[in-house]
């Protein structure tokens, strides 16, 4: 330690000795103000943030929940019918519009010219008349045909 | 098996100008061959839907279903299928069906026979194939049930499908026929009108096509229905003979001679 940092240590310690030993009141008051002021600004960003977090956790259950549902209630029968690989591709005919609900249903494979098709409900390019196609029939209870698809 | 089952193919069955663009793989004489005259053959019986499982309430009968057409030219057309059908008291059902006649459809040679046997006892369904002796085996799906019963048909499009329900919800009219008694059996009737507007049917006049159905509460099922429709004529469905008896255990049993094959036709096996 030099000569002027002696110094200047000296004059410190005589600063200090007669100076006040506690800060005064009102730089308490205003010092505990702020501590105060900034502990409610953090308490409130804490719980800002934890409801924000329940918040987001809430929608995304919210979502994965409704996600099914508003997709079911999309596609249910009375809308547009539900789809399976086994009765997805049935093409009404024209002539069972009218017949009675299916109660129970069978799938036969059959061979048949097109003019067949004609005779159940579907127009044809007569020039195409005698084409064999094969097809997959959906027959009701009563036997009656309800729907068909084209196999190739 | 590569398979394409399209409705578009149908769709564009309907539009002549499509007819361009050809893409139906058309067929040679099925493996049989068309035994005669006639609007199909059969191939094979694919696979069956069940209906919704009723227990308690066994019965077996006859089905019989005639169809009259009466074409532009006055020539007429008249058809008659049969089938056989049970259930017992756990809801096992049996259908065996003679394949000679779909609708208006005759079939050509002789009557293919089909039998579906639904067991959701055992949670299993089977179709068999009297011709080839086979029998496919395939789990049950009770989600089947409720798409048919209530959608009639499957169709491939939907917004085709939207368009055929809402056609075929507008104007319709409900009528309550009663109740009476058919083979012995309580039936409750609706009639069920709908009316075609001329402007939307084409014709002179408006058409009207007329379905009645009698159900039988006990055995919850329909016993008899009638449609008739002037574009495509008149069915009769009606059951006969029938008996409330217990059906034989043994008609819901796959025969012992029969090759078992799992899954549906074209499908992995599941």
């Amino acid at each position: 330690m030099n000569a002027d940092e002696r110094d200047l240590l000296e004059g410190l310690r005589a600063l200090s000795s007669d100076g006040p030993h506690q800060a005064p009141a009102y730089v308490e008051e205003r010092l505990l103000t702020e501590f105060r002021r900034r502990s409610r600004l953090h308490r409130a960003r804490v719980w800002i943030s934890a409801a924000s977090i329940g918040a987001v956790a809430a929608t995304i259950a919210v979502l994965l929940w409704i996600g099914p549902l508003a997709s079911r209630y999309a596609r249910s029968p009375a809308d547009a019918p539900a789809m399976t690989e086994e009765t997805a591709g049935f093409y009404p005919l024209p002539d069972a519009e009218a017949l009675p609900p299916v109660e129970s249903a069978m799938v036969v494979r059959v061979q048949m010219p097109m003019a067949s098709l004609e005779l159940i409900g579907f127009p044809i390019n007569q020039d195409r008349a005698s084409d064999r196609v094969e097809a997959e029939v959906l027959l009701g209870q009563d036997g009656l045909a309800r729907g068909v698809r084209l196999i190739e | 098996m590569f398979q394409l089952r399209s409705a578009t193919a149908v769709a564009l069955l309907m539009g002549g100008a499509a007819f361009a663009q050809p893409v139906i793989r058309t067929m040679g004489m099925p493996p049989g061959g068309f035994g005669g005259p006639g609007d199909f053959a059969m191939v094979r019986p694919e696979f069956g839907m069940p209906g919704k499982v009723v227990t308690g309430a066994p019965y077996s009968a006859q089905a019989v279903t005639q169809f009259a057409q009466t074409l532009a030219d006055g020539n007429h057309i008249q058809r008659t299928t049969t089938a056989s059908v049970a259930r017992d008291s756990l809801g096992r059902t049996r259908t065996e069906r003679s394949v000679g006649a779909i609708g208006p459809l005759a079939g050509s040679g002789g009557a293919a026979k089909a039998v579906f046997i639904n067991d959701p006892v055992g949670g299993m369904s089977y179709m068999l194939d009297a011709a080839s002796h086979t029998v496919r085996q395939i789990p049950a799906k009770a989600k089947w049930d409720r798409q048919v019963v209530e959608s009639g048909a499957q169709v491939k499009t939907e917004s085709a499908g939207a368009m055929v329900k809402q056609r075929a919800r507008a104007n319709l009219k409900t009528d309550d026929l009663g109740t009476q008694v058919i083979d012995g059996l309580a039936v409750q009737g609706k009639r069920i009108t709908r009316t075609i507007p001329a402007a939307q049917a084409g014709s002179e006049r408006d058409i009207e096509v007329v379905t009645e159905t009698w159900t039988s509460p006990e055995l919850q099922m329909v016993v008899m229905s009638k449609t008739s429709d002037p574009r495509f004529g008149d069915s009769v469905y009606k059951l006969t003979n029938i008996s409330r008896a217990e059906p034989d255990p043994a008609l819901f049993a796959v025969p012992s001679d029969y090759q078992v094959q799992q899954g549906r036709p074209g499908a992995p096996a599941q």
